[in-house]
């Protein structure tokens, strides 16, 4: 069997990735217009985690229960950065499934055991979401990256959660999904959308038609009735119309998981 | 089937399914509204799956009309409606066509390895309001087993499966390619080997004293009724079976089952209330009044167990093993893309993806507490998986807009990718992965530790 160097260097070759387009577009000003959709969202899930200390404090389980699912709402629409640009906070904020700290974690004492014995957990939440707050007013963005968490998240979503998902015990998962689709209209409008549209219009449209269906999609009333085979079908076709799109935007096309070196 | 793991069940369906041989199938949506039954484990904690053994093998490979049904017995697609949605083919039940004894399904079991086929869930129609579940029978040897059904009802096994697809499971009409596909696969599946089996169905090799005087009891006519024995329903000169239907004491008329294999066939009789030899044979002692010793009824189980027997039932599902499933059904495309097949294409994309997905998740991402190192390995192989799976999603948009040579460019480095870069990347990654049975245990005692926690608060 050959080597894992030379089987990686196959793959890479045959799928092309790495080799850049001639054609450049100017969506370099574009991603810096996402700033401040990054800095609303994780700002909400900050917010949510503060009220969600405070609910704990007094032992409100309730409010807890609706703070916790407002900040996870803010988590989830920025996962087309988290992974990709800040990968350390992502791990300790979303671990899972034996979480020791994060949203996961606070969840299964909450929803799983009932308890709001979960003030440790919260302060360590809030403390990972204040820094990567933080970070976001000097971040670098670049498109590539974020161009790459689009396509990341968008196959994510593919996976449709039937399975209950990961805050399955919250039973929040749908919104887990409409969140991440939410993001990832959001990126795609604001980023790359107009660049591509003066591109090639026919693939603008045809990447709008896909996030519209997926949108369609995850608006079922319940997670047993998403249409899953549907989903990983819009999911797949947008993953690879944004790659064919990468060349148009003057960008490598994107690779399926961050940190691949 | 490859399949796959399933953290139970249809939540999709809002219910419990157990066992489904799926990776990625399911957890209760609301855990807390159902309970699994004792002997039921979740499929993820099997690493070993049934071995299959195919008969065109053994002639130089399987023809496409086998690939082409092994893939649709694996699509939930075939089934439609509420299967698809929950992700159920006819591999879910029967598992690399062997049955599989853990399923479980509230509303449709009433214990592990049956299922109603007559309920509620899949098709309101043949809802009969009786909650009467039947044992999910093995398909090893079906060529020889016919009439087809537990009671035998049908001659054909065409149209068996046919009646399943459109009236048990309410699914589309398929096409009647895919309906001789279907066929042709399931008749391909064989029993495993039983060296010790001779001529005549007699035992040989190194046969122990309780196998042998357990043979004569089998052959011995009853005591009140000498123009019975159990040889002359199970006839060892055939498949053990003598493809009637008999009144044996459990309430009706049942098709005589093979004792090919049976080892691995629990639970027992045409509803699988016994779950073990004993207990028939205790059952035969007491209906038929045969008055046997105890150690006659040990040397019946012995014997039974001996005829029951087969080569390697378990193989270990690890990547290779996947991979070599998914070849069967890429071959499919080989030819369905020249031909411009764009329903063959779909299904075969839908399928196989599915399956490449579901083996992504055997390699945990960087936010699973449950392993740590081999990052970049993880990494690599969760990558090309996902790769491959858009490769294939470019072949279906294509054959679906008739650029077949484009289709067929991406296909030829989808085959590429898959004879050497892939699996050598995911043996890399395999230490770190779920086919390592510590990572693999450690992952799903935490998803236990979850679940429990969300049942112990109601």
């Amino acid at each position: 069997m050959i080597g894992v160097r030379t089987a990686a260097g196959l793959m890479l070759l045959a799928l092309g990735i790495g080799l850049r387009a001639a054609i450049a577009a100017p969506i370099d000003d574009a991603a810096e217009q996402y700033r401040p959709y990054m800095i609303e969202g994780i700002g909400q899930a900050l917010a949510g985690a503060r009220d969600l200390r405070e609910r704990i404090a007094v032992h409100d389980l309730a409010g807890a229960k609706k703070a916790w699912i407002s900040a996870r709402a803010g988590w989830e629409r920025s996962e087309v950065f988290t992974a990709g640009f800040v990968p350390e906070l992502d791990a300790e904020i979303d671990a899972w499934p034996n979480a020791v700290s994060g949203f996961h974690a606070v969840e299964a004492k909450l929803f799983g055991a009932g308890s709001t014995d979960a003030l440790a957990d919260v302060d360590e939440l809030v403390r990972h979401l204040d820094s990567l707050h933080g970070k976001l007013y000097g971040m670098t963005l670049s498109p590539q990256g974020l161009l790459d968490g689009t396509v990341r998240l968008a196959y994510e979503v593919g996976e449709g959660k039937a399975d209950g998902g990961e805050s399955r015990i919250s039973g929040t998962s749908l919104d887990d999904m409409r969140n991440n689709v939410a993001g990832i209209g959001f990126a795609y409008r604001t980023i790359f959308g107009p660049a591509l549209g003066a591109a090639d219009t026919r693939l603008a449209e045809a990447v709008d038609a896909r996030i519209r269906q997926l949108e369609v999609i995850v608006a079922a009333p319940d997670l047993p009735h998403v249409d899953i085979p549907a989903l990983r079908r819009a999911s797949e076709e947008l993953v690879v119309t944004l790659q064919s799109a990468s060349a148009k935007l003057g960008l490598q096309r994107p690779t399926l998981e961050a940190n691949l070196k | 089937m490859i399949v796959r793991r399933a953290w139970i069940g249809a939540l999709a369906l809002g219910v419990l399914v157990a066992g489904l041989h799926e990776r990625a199938a399911a957890f209760p949506v609301d855990g807390d509204q159902t309970t699994l039954p004792p002997k039921t484990e979740l499929n993820e904690d099997a690493l070993d799956k049934p071995r299959e053994v195919f008969h065109s093998e053994l002639a130089g490979g399987k023809s496409y009309m086998i690939n082409l049904g092994d893939l649709a017995f694996n699509s939930p697609g075939v089934l439609g409606g509420v299967a698809r949605q929950a992700g159920v083919s006819c591999g879910t039940c029967h598992v690399n066509g062997a049955g599989n004894a853990k399923l479980f399904m509230p509303k449709m079991s009433t214990r592990p390895g049956n299922f109603d086929t007559t309920g509620p869930l899949f098709n309101p129609k043949a809802d009969n309001q009786v909650l009467d579940p039947v044992r999910i029978p093995s398909l090893r040897g079906a060529r020889y087993l016919a009439p087809y059904g537990f009671d035998g009802r049908m001659p054909s096994l065409r149209d068996f499966v046919h009646n399943v697809i459109v009236n048990e499971f309410a699914g589309p009409e398929p096409s009647p390619g895919t309906l001789d596909a279907i066929v042709a696969y399931i008749q391909d599946i064989d029993f495993l080997p039983n060296p010790s089996l001779g001529p005549g169905g007699r035992l040989v090799g190194k046969i122990n004293e309780s196998e042998r005087r357990g043979e004569a009891l089998f052959m011995k006519p009853f005591p009140h009724d000498p123009s019975l024995s159990c040889a002359g329903c199970h006839t060892p000169s055939g498949v053990f079976s003598d493809h009637l239907q008999h009144d044996i004491g459990s309430g009706g008329l049942f098709k005589t089952p093979t004792l090919r294999n049976a080892d691995f066939n629990a639970p027992y009789f045409h509803d699988g209330r016994f779950d073990s030899y004993d207990q028939v044979v205790a059952h035969f002692d007491r209906v038929f009044d045969l008055g046997l010793s105890t150690q006659d009824q040990r040397d019946l189980v012995a014997y039974l167990t001996a005829v029951g027997d087969g080569t390697q039932p378990y193989e270990h599902d690890g990547a290779s093993a996947t991979l070599k499933e998914i070849n069967g059904f890429t071959a499919v495309l080989g030819a369905a893309i020249p031909a411009g097949d764009k329903d063959i294409v779909a299904l075969a994309v839908d399928t196989i993806g599915n399956e490449l997905r579901e083996l992504t998740e055997q390699y945990p991402d960087h936010k699973n507490t449950s392993v740590t190192g081999g990052e970049q390995q993880r990494v690599m192989a969760r990558s090309a998986l996902k790769d491959l799976v858009l490769t294939l999603r470019r072949i279906d948009m294509a054959v679906a807009d008739g650029r077949t040579a484009d289709a067929a460019a991406d296909y030829k480095n989808y085959r590429y990718l898959m004879a050497a870069a892939v699996p050598a990347l995911l043996a890399g990654a395999q230490p770190w992965s779920l086919f390592n049975p510590a990572v693999h245990d450690s992952h799903y005692a935490a998803l236990r530790q979850v679940m429990q926690s969300r049942h112990m608060s109601h």
